[in-house]
């Protein structure tokens, strides 16, 4: 596979990939903190789980929405006469990234509701 | 390209086709010698997917059939309450063995049989790249499949629960061999899912009609390219999970046994890693079906195409976000329970475009009821029924309430039998004709759909409300005056409904199913899509080229065209049976993949691997190994003959595309399975990594424990080097074959025979200075986690051994050279992935504790 058919599989996935990646972190850093019962530890004044519930949550949206607009730019520039494959790939990668910016805030959700390690 | 979809509307002026009529004399003679299936007792050597699709497929509902004989027997055991038909040690494996050959044994390989069977005719393709791999696949799961359930005949069936939750399964609760039937055999089960996963990510990918770029493949393909990726995520953590639980149980590694640092918990996440993802991995291809039956049905093309493609890939991602939502009653911390409540509750919403997309299509055209449109109609009201109660057990209040109860059992059998059973019914009822020389009855069918249908209802609808008043599920007997007597009576009588509507579906198949390989029922239902051409054994006379989604509706002439042999490759180039593969984006023809015919190795490699895993479970070790050397040999025989080199010329398959007949690199389809293998072997060793971590996480300040000496700094960074090494004397060895090198390539079998010293030295090593450090494996969870890793390591590094050996073996017999080099390639890449592992498995063995410093 080429470096640019690769690029445009990434491209495609790059929204759900952001998901993925924020979801690990926050479960995973929400299991170690409370099972090492560092959950009173503040950053910034803020709970230490929350931020990186915060941080990551906002860093997966800022990812997927380059995507989308990176996704949306292409497609305006594909003509008609561009491969049939690339148009799909481009309008799939623009869709998945417009339902990953919604899974996403949903995912990070509940640090603005619950409390920590309760 | 703007193409007008609708059938019929649409009639392109006809091409120039690649290539010309009268056809060369002999030509259809030639692949029709070429794909011809063995008679006589070889008759099971045969390889063809039509042939082991429907074997595939057949097994399958055997055990669908097999395991709804126990639901009976235990819907007959509670049809009254204080009832004695049926013991509780009797029920406990009853309800144990109908879930695990539900799921494992009846599902999973329906779903996959299916595929085996319909891919390659909806891509056009002649068969899968891997034929002889399928029938491993198929005949390792026939065979474990069988002696696995016969288990239940002599009171050796695992009795923990389809999930095996130790310490229930552990060796001190169920001292007896019963849990180990359930360990080694579904997990060597799942092995054979994963091979077929294999086959089909390179099938969907590699193996297609000219011109069926990513924008016209099937939608079955796409939920089937889905379904295989998950398989090779999700299923690495039961393999392993299994494993460890299996270690445990025969050498006392504490891996869950909490009073010496394991945990029980660590068991349910790694199974509910697989098992959530397993219920979209079955219903997935569900939904497949469904987007392929429902356009044709309504004689109009699917509406919202890329959207249901991106609910599949959706559903894909976020349906491994969902594991821990089975164990919202383990005291979790309710932030993270709410991580997985949000994630269960987003995966409706992929789910929801599916079924908008497809009422929108039924809307849009005019739908006939037929038999599979009833089935499908029953698919949307029981699996949407499902689907709802799926939102309210994602909300951690309610599922604390639920929990355990009856009204779960309602909620998982509206979803799998509404979102997999329903479908498959309505699929084999829409492709039969495909494989046989009539349809199944109408008639009949609507008496099977409205039994089933109504029995569905009749038996789960009642259970939701058992539940709720207090059921437990899993009781094999209940007292009277509890309320639950007549709601029991009725599921009782609604399950033996189901089974009056399967009974007649069975009498259907007796009296219409016809196995035709080439004189088929035909295109009874009018559909778009290239599984209805005209085929034979060789699949379709030649390789059409397609320009939409629906090529039977817009290009009218083609079944016609393709039988004439008009399109491409219409004979056989090499002589033997070929695949035309396609570049992975825009299906344009790439190379002609030369593959195996019938054998009896893939036959013989499947009964002895499945005597390895089963004759281990009876402890009959001596005659295990056995079996299992004579897999590996068998294996090698079957692997001797394949990477048979450009035996001639490229070849002209029409309209002047001239194409070689073998290819390698990244190109060539074994490379792309070797990346598959490689991507689940990290997978394993991923899902052995959380394993560790999860255990250091329940055992704060003992990582490692009190008394126990982590190895010297010098170890590692020496086994390193001894990896590292190899490594490079393996590339080295490439360049050398490439020629890229002055010196002979007569020293590519010393450098490969050096780099297997490396890299069996510097595992070696690694054990031995683990073991010089009085680690124990049974202890500690520590020690067990060390050893685990160590040991998974071990098995990778004696894999290369006998690869690296079988390479330098083609070497000597002239079977391998600078042209003819695909078996070095995948000893290479297989070599990279071990020396990969076994480096970071030394940085978290002995950096990991050094760097956490004892937290």
């Amino acid at each position: 596979m080429s470096g640019r058919r690769t690029g445009q599989v990434l491209l495609m996935l790059a929204g759900l990939l952001a998901w993925a990646v924020q979801f690990t972190i926050i479960y995973g850093a929400t299991s170690t903190l409370c099972g090492r019962e560092w959950a009173d530890t503040t950053f910034l004044g803020i709970g230490l789980i929350h931020a990186v519930v915060l941080v990551s949550t906002f860093a997966a949206l800022i990812v997927t929405a380059l995507a989308l607009a990176w996704s949306l730019r292409t497609f305006r520039r594909l003509n008609e006469q561009a491969p049939p494959a690339d148009l799909f790939m481009t309008q799939a990668g623009a869709l998945t990234s417009g339902l990953s910016l919604i899974a996403i805030l949903w995912q990070g959700l509940p640090a603005f509701i619950l409390p920590a390690c309760a | 390209m703007n193409v007008p979809e609708r059938p019929g509307s649409f009639a392109p002026p006809e091409p120039d086709l690649p290539n010309p009529l009268p056809r060369p004399e002999g030509e259809f003679e030639a692949l029709e010698r070429a794909w011809k299936a063995p008679r006589g007792l070889s008759f099971i050597t045969a390889v063809n997917n039509t042939y082991v699709g429907l074997w595939y497929v057949g097994t399958a509902f055997l055990f669908f059939i097999l395991a709804g004989i126990l639901a009976l027997i235990m819907r007959a055991q509670l049809a009254a309450p204080e009832s004695d038909l049926v013991g509780h040690d009797l029920y406990n494996q009853l309800f144990t063995m109908h879930g695990t050959v539900m799921m494992f044994l009846f599902a999973v390989p329906a779903v996959e049989a299916a595929s085996v069977y319909l891919l390659p005719n909806m891509q056009a393709a002649r068969d899968l790249p891997f034929p002889r791999l399928s029938a491993y696949a198929f005949w390792a799961y026939f065979v474990g499949g069988l002696v696995f359930f016969g288990t239940i005949f002599f009171g050796l069936s695992p009795n923990g629960g389809w999930f095996m939750y130790p310490p229930l399964t552990g060796s001190k609760y169920s001292p007896a061999e019963n849990a180990d039937w359930w360990l080694l055999g579904i997990g060597f089960i799942e092995i054979s899912a994963i091979a077929g996963a294999i086959e089909i990510i390179v099938g969907v990918m590699k193996t297609r009609a000219v011109g069926m770029s990513l924008d016209k493949l099937p939608v079955y393909s796409w939920a089937m390219l889905v379904f295989a990726v998950m398989i090779v995520i999700g299923f690495p953590a039961i393999i392993l999970g299994t494993l460890l639980l299996e270690m445990e149980r025969a050498f006392d590694w504490p891996f869950f046994i909490a009073e010496r640092g394991g945990d029980p918990l660590l068991w349910q996440h790694l199974f509910w890693f697989f098992g959530h993802p397993e219920v979209y991995i079955i219903f997935l291809p569900a939904t497949g079906m469904v987007s392929m039956i429902v356009p044709t049905m309504a004689q109009t093309p699917l509406v919202g195409y890329r959207l249901i493609v991106l609910a599949l890939i959706a559903t894909g991602f976020l349906s491994f976000g969902l594991w821990v939502h089975h164990m919202f009653a383990t005291g979790l911390p309710k932030m993270s329970l709410s991580f997985f409540s949000a994630a269960s509750t987003a995966v409706a919403v992929p789910s929801g475009i599916q079924v908008f997309a497809w009422i929108a299509t039924i809307a849009s055209g005019r739908m006939k009821l037929t038999t599979p449109s009833l089935f499908i109609i029953g698919f949307l009201f029981i699996f949407t029924l499902g689907g709802l109660t799926g939102v309210m057990v994602a909300m951690a209040p309610f599922d604390w309430q639920a929990h355990d109860s009856y009204f779960v059992v309602a909620h998982l059998h509206y979803v799998l039998i509404g979102g997999m059973v329903f479908p498959l019914f309505a699929a084999f009822y829409y492709w039969v004709p495909v494989a046989s020389k009539r349809a199944l009855s109408e008639r009949l069918g609507r008496w099977v759909f409205g039994l089933m249908f109504l029995g569905v209802n009749v038996t789960f609808l009642p259970m939701h409300v058992t539940g709720l008043i207090g059921m437990p599920r899993r009781v094999y007997t209940y007292p009277v005056g509890m309320g639950w007597d007549a709601l029991n009576l009725v599921s009782t009588i609604g399950a033996f409904m189901i089974a009056a509507g399967v009974a007649i579906f069975l009498v259907d198949l007796a009296r219409n199913f016809r196995f035709a390989s080439e004189d088929n029922a035909g295109n009874v239902w009018n559909a778009g899509t290239l599984e209805w051409l005209p085929n034979g054994n060789y699949a379709t006379r030649s390789i059409p080229a397609v320009a939409s989604r629906d090529p039977l509706w817009d290009q009218p002439n083609l079944p016609k065209d393709v039988e004439d042999g008009r399109y491409y490759l219409p004979g056989t180039a090499t002589g033997g049976r070929e695949a035309l593969v396609t570049s992975p984006f825009d299906a344009r023809p790439q190379y002609i993949l030369q593959i195996p015919g019938p054998g009896w190795q893939p036959v013989l490699a499947a009964v002895f691997t499945a005597a390895f895993f089963l004759l281990l479970t009876v402890k009959f070790v001596f005659t295990s190994v056995i079996c299992g050397v004579l897999a590996i040999g068998c294996v090698i025989w079957w692997l001797w003959e394949t990477d048979p080199g450009p035996v001639r010329p490229p070849a002209d398959i029409g309209g002047g595309v001239v194409i070689p007949v073998y290819v390698t690199g990244p190109m060539n389809h074994s490379w792309w399975a070797m990346i598959v293998l490689m991507v689940v072997s990290g997978m394993v060793f991923t899902c052995l990594i959380f394993s560790y971590l999860f255990l250091w996480l329940v055992n704060p300040g003992a990582w490692p424990p009190q008394g126990v000496d982590l190895p010297e700094r010098l170890w590692p960074f020496m086994a390193g080097a001894l990896y590292i090494v190899s490594a490079a004397l393996i590339a080295y060895a490439s360049r050398t074959l490439r020629g890229d090198d002055r010196r002979s390539p007569r020293s590519v079998p010393v450098l490969i025979a050096a780099a297997l010293l490396f890299v069996a030295g510097a595992s070696a090593a690694d054990l031995w200075v683990q073991w010089r450090s009085g680690l124990s494996p049974s202890a500690h969870a520590y020690g067990a986690a060390v050893y685990a890793i160590v040991s998974l390591q071990i098995f990778f590094v004696l894999t290369t051994l006998v690869m690296g050996l079988y390479t330098i073996a083609r070497w000597l017999a002239g079977r391998l050279d600078s042209v003819r080099r695909t078996t070095f390639d995948n000893t290479m890449l297989f070599w990279y992935y071990t020396v990969g592992q076994g480096l970071v498995g030394l940085a978290v063995v002995h950096g990991f504790p050094r760097l956490t410093g004892g937290l």
